[in-house]
């Protein structure tokens, strides 16, 4: 009799590959991500050092993915309200890429504005971004419907293909010239007027940022983290923690590329977490000009389009609205009050800032369901930011902890 | 049953050389595929989706506002979004179930008729005979969002005006770059079908109950779309071979966003290596008893 | 000694707890036609399946053409044709159809001679009429010709056959007998597992008998019909008879009042019958005989007694009678029929299912 294996060893040689299969796209999608992040090593340098190198980034061109990651711990609504994210079409004049002031204060808060805020605050976002110095363009990828701004030297226009709707903003170039003009004038004077009090030249750039570093680190450590890579990229990592104890942030994270020094990645993370509450990073990035027909846009048929002229108001008039706005906050608009500094500022809204705008219906509903109900008012705790508004109107937030706003509340301290 | 003509005629050619290949073989299982009504049924139960819509669309007049399918309030201004909105009508159920029909009958079909056993002796080979289901399920999953494209185009344009498509970007493109896009379109929802063949086939070498393997095939897609629309989930919701297959609108953008259709890609390919490493390692321990 | 179509030592499989075929042995020489019986549920279904690489043996080992099974299915089944537990078809696709589905599976069988080949084995089974019939419409036998046409796509060397007449009228059933001897004639090794003896007996070289799974008999027909052999003896003096066969060493069996064979027999004369017990060799060319169970007539046929304690030849045996003075009226070697060993081996009558 010749010698045979085992029907038995012969079955289990035969379920080799079922096991193996798994078991090596398991080992693939760990160490894939492992072997790119391992054996990056850019030359050190300091925090300062490294500030300096990510200011004069020249960078002016660009095209790449972003994602965008919100785990701030509310619960996720948009799937419940069915509305799809409407449009980020808000008034803000502002053309620059910094996100000015938060929203007009004309505008009462709406379900959809609300819903937009939470699904920016909550799932996982997606665009492509588009620069070739002096156009740029931002291609927000929702499932089955876009949203994208383009911006360029004759405006911006916003397109929202859920809703069908375009809005085209301009600025008047001669006011606008006039206006910078003018600005440049009055910081030459300012600067001639601090240097007088002063008694000395303003500092350079450099004095300024070393300045600026040793004034934060009395409440943050500034330091630069392990070097990894970001879409590809070998990239520094700019870490900031802060020292105050009684704030939610644990750190936060900029990921500098190590060749251009563009910021290719942040991420802000709470006390005691391991990952990320908020993060945005590249997954994607090439240095080269994009395409020019990347930037052309002309609004489809059948589209509503809403033209807005952007006002540039001259000097003058900046100065009077600004006297106006003085003489209004002495009345009946109480101005935001900050208690504490640092980390765990805490900054009310007095009553009367937000209770006449007040949330229709909906929106109120959908308050109630975020926030719990707690002595004295309700809570919507994040991660990162809890929100207090009390029974008498007022409005406290800060990236503090509930008890510390509920403090701040009652001592107004 | 003549005794005349044992020992004569082309039985005496010689076998080897010249052998149909597994080529041949899926030829084959094609011909039997489209030669059976039922696979006739369900690709016409497919091309009636984009018929009964255009239908209601053009019975019911004016555009229809804000409720239903992306696309469809579209349709009435251009009739190339028949073909999109039915394809995107028929993902969440319709394809997955004819596909759960196909490549769940694949052997647990054959084992139920005994034909099985007569194709192992003839021999096919199991690993063969696998492959060859395998891509015979890929066949009919690149005719089913086919049918519904083509169908949805053609009624769209027997009803409606067809003229120059507004992408989701608000590009304006002519009808032929959005008939490649439509194509395209239809290629990824092939790819997006892939991954849940190879399911389908595996739990088909499980059973010799078609109608079990095929009933089982379709839930799982229903099950992971669930799962997929929860967020308590999210973790998971990458590995779910159903995550990517809205992702075909990233088609209907300008510039075209290849990015999900190549993560889609990769994530069927990963469906395809486990499921077909199961059903292999299933299908050659098998004991063929029916 | 030549070589063996089919080998097996040890083939055992078992489901569960429930044993299908226990440590079965088997030798099919090539060039025979080997016939395989069984009562329903006796393994001999699963035994087969095993022999085709359908079913993984627990333990033991087969060999099909000289090549182990299941390791070298594919090269090995192209060579065999097989029906195997009934026919079975797409019932949605045409006969001729369903053949070429089958025929595109064998990688070895060219795509060419395809369509002749499907006419050839279809026009050899009578079915040339209804090639483009739906398999859905066929009767039982016309599915029973369909799947004995499918076993002879090719020229093959070795023909599995399961229960090939089952659903067959009379006239269907000689066409298949008629058939099998054809092939054996052309140098075929034939494979006939069957529940029919009759089947079995008319057409088989040799012969196996299974029951419960285990092998209870296996050998020529003849060596199967020899070991049921008898001796009848009509004598006037049973007693003495008796007395004289039981000092041979032949069991005796039963003593009968004359009559009951002939009614003109004398009437004092009484049937004496012993067992042959051993196998009786035959030298005559009649290997196969024309019906079921034949009487030989030991005067006419000389064979000798082999193994076992009775080893007496029939001249011997006469001459032992005829010296102690029996008068012997009549002596017959009775050949028993394969059925009466069937049963007496598997103990159970035919429709029964274990």
């Amino acid at each position: 009799m010749r010698a045979r294996d085992t029907g038995a060893s012969r079955r289990l040689i035969r379920w080799i590959p079922a096991i193996a299969a798994p078991i090596a796209i398991g080992v693939g999608v760990v160490l894939v991500p492992m072997q790119a992040n391992a054996a990056v090593d850019l030359p050190d340098l300091t925090p300062a050092e490294l500030l300096e190198f990510a200011a004069s980034s020249e960078v002016e061109a660009l095209s790449g993915t972003i994602e965008q990651r919100s785990e701030l711990g509310i619960p996720d609504l948009s799937g419940l309200t069915g509305t799809m994210g409407g449009g980020s079409t808000g008034g803000s004049g502002d053309l620059g890429q910094g996100d000015g002031d938060g929203g007009g204060g004309d505008a009462a808060a709406s379900a959809t504005d609300l819903d937009d805020l939470i699904s920016l605050a909550t799932g996982t976002h997606t665009a492509k971004v588009y620069l070739d110095g002096s156009n740029a363009r931002l291609q927000v990828l929702d499932r089955l419907a876009e949203r994208n701004v383009y911006l360029s030297e004759e405006g911006a226009w916003i397109y929202d293909s859920a809703e069908k709707a375009a809005t085209h903003l301009t600025v008047d170039q001669a006011a606008l010239d006039a206006l910078e003009a003018e600005a440049q004038a009055h910081a030459d004077e300012a600067r001639e007027q601090l240097e007088a009090e002063l008694g000395a030249p303003l500092p350079t750039p450099e004095q300024v940022l070393d300045e600026a570093l040793a004034k934060l680190d009395q409440t943050t450590d500034v330091s630069v983290g392990t070097d990894g890579r970001v879409a590809g990229r070998e990239v520094y990592e700019l870490v900031l923690e802060p020292r105050d104890a009684e704030t939610l942030i644990g750190e936060i994270t900029v990921a500098i590329d190590g060749d251009t020094g563009v910021a290719l990645a942040a991420s802000v993370t709470a006390r005691g977490a391991d990952e990320p509450a908020f993060s945005v990073e590249f997954t994607d990035v090439s240095f080269e000009a994009p395409d020019a027909s990347v930037f052309a846009f002309t609004p489809p048929e059948g589209t509503e389009v809403s033209e807005h002229v952007v006002p540039i108001p001259t000097a003058a008039e900046l100065e009077q609205r600004k006297a106006q706005a003085e003489a209004e906050s002495g009345g009946e608009t109480p101005r935001p009050v900050v208690h504490g500094d640092g980390w765990s500022a805490v900054v009310e809204l007095p009553a009367a800032a937000v209770g006449a705008a007040g949330f229709d219906g909906e929106a109120a509903a959908m308050l109630g369901s975020l926030t719990e109900r707690v002595d004295g008012g309700r809570i919507l705790s994040t991660s990162l930011v809890t929100v207090l508004i009390t029974d008498d109107g007022r409005v406290l937030a800060g990236a503090v902890t509930a008890d510390r706003l509920l403090d701040a509340a009652a001592t107004g301290r | 049953m003549s005794s005349r003509e044992v020992h004569d005629g082309p039985l005496v050619l010689d076998a080897r050389g010249g052998g149909g290949g597994t080529l041949s073989l899926l030829g084959s299982e094609l011909l039997t595929l489209f030669r059976r009504r039922r696979t006739w049924a369900l690709l016409g139960a497919l091309a009636l989706i984009p018929i009964l819509i255009a239908v209601a669309v053009r019975l019911s007049g004016g555009p229809p506002t804000g409720r239903g399918p992306a696309f469809l309030d579209q349709i009435t201004n251009n009739g190339f979004f028949v073909g999109v909105t039915a394809i995107l009508v028929a993902i969440p159920l319709f394809l997955p179930l004819t596909i759960g029909v196909v490549a769940g009958d694949a052997i647990a079909g054959e084992a139920s008729h005994g034909t099985l056993r007569y194709l192992l002796i003839a021999p096919a080979g199991r690993i063969r005979l696998l492959l060859v289901k395998y891509l015979a399920a890929a066949v009919f999953c690149v005719a089913a969002p086919l049918t519904v494209v083509v169908v949805g185009t053609l009624i769209g344009w027997a009803l409606f005006p067809i003229g120059p498509v507004t992408l989701l970007s608000g590009a304006t493109v002519g009808i032929g770059d959005a008939l490649l896009r439509l194509l395209a379109i239809a290629a990824y929802v092939t790819v997006s079908l892939l991954g849940m063949s190879a399911i389908g086939l595996f739990l088909s070498t499980l059973t010799t109950v078609p109608v079990g393997a095929m009933a089982a095939t379709a839930i799982l897609a229903v099950v992971s779309q669930i799962m997929d629309a929860l967020p308590q989930l999210e973790w998971l919701h990458p590995w779910l071979f159903t995550h990517y297959w809205l992702g075909f609108g990233d088609l209907m953008r300008e510039p075209v966003v290849w990015d999900s259709f190549a993560d889609n890609a990769v994530l069927q390919a990963g469906y395809l290596v486990v499921f077909g490493a199961l059903a292999v390692s299933r299908f050659l321990t098998k004991d063929v008893l029916s | 000694m030549p070589d063996l179509a089919i080998e097996t030592h040890g083939l055992t499989k078992r489901f569960r707890s429930q044993v299908a075929v226990d440590g079965l042995d088997l030798a099919v020489p090539e060039g025979s036609v080997f016939g395989f019986l069984g009562p329903n549920g006796s393994g001999k279904t699963t035994t087969i399946r095993m022999l085709l690489g359908l079913v993984a043996a627990t333990a033991g080992d087969a060999r099909v053409l000289g090549a182990d099974m299941p390791h070298h299915v594919d090269s090995v089944l192209p060579r065999v044709g097989a029906l195997v537990e009934g026919p079975a078809f797409s019932p949605y696709l045409s006969g001729e159809a369903n053949l070429r589905r089958f025929d595109a599976a064998d990688r070895h069988a060219p795509r060419g001679t395809r369509s002749d080949r499907v006419a050839l084995a279809l026009e050899r089974v009578g079915l040339s009429h209804a090639a483009k019939k739906k398999v859905g419409a066929y009767s039982l036998g016309m599915k029973q010709r369909l799947g004995l046409a499918n076993a002879l796509l090719m020229r093959r060397e070795l023909l599995v056959l399961d229960e090939p007449t089952n659903g067959l009228d009379p006239q269907g059933t000689r066409e298949v007998r008629s058939l099998i001897r054809s092939l054996a004639e052309g140098g075929t090794t034939v494979f006939v597992s069957s529940h029919l003896l009759a089947e079995v007996e008319q057409v088989c070289t040799h012969a196996a008998v299974m029951s419960v799974g285990r092998l209870v008999a296996h050998g020529t027909i003849d060596e199967l019909r020899g070991r049921g052999s008898r001796v009848l003896v009509r004598t006037p003096d049973p007693g003495r008879a008796r007395a004289v066969l039981a000092a041979l060493g032949l069991p005796i069996e039963q003593t009968t009042v004359g009559g009951i064979r002939s009614a003109t027999d004398a009437s004092d004369d009484e049937l004496v019958t012993a067992r042959l017990g051993g196998e009786i060799e035959r030298h005559s060319a009649d290997g196969t005989s024309a019906d079921g169970s034949s009487t030989d007539h030991g005067s006419a046929d000389g064979g000798s007694a082999d193994g076992g304690s009775a080893t007496a030849a029939p001249e011997s045996i006469v001459t032992a009678l005829v010296n102690a003075g029996v008068r012997v009226r009549g002596f017959e070697i009775e050949r028993a029929s394969l059925e009466q060993r069937f049963v007496d081996l598997t103990g159970e009558g035919f429709d029964v299912v274990a």
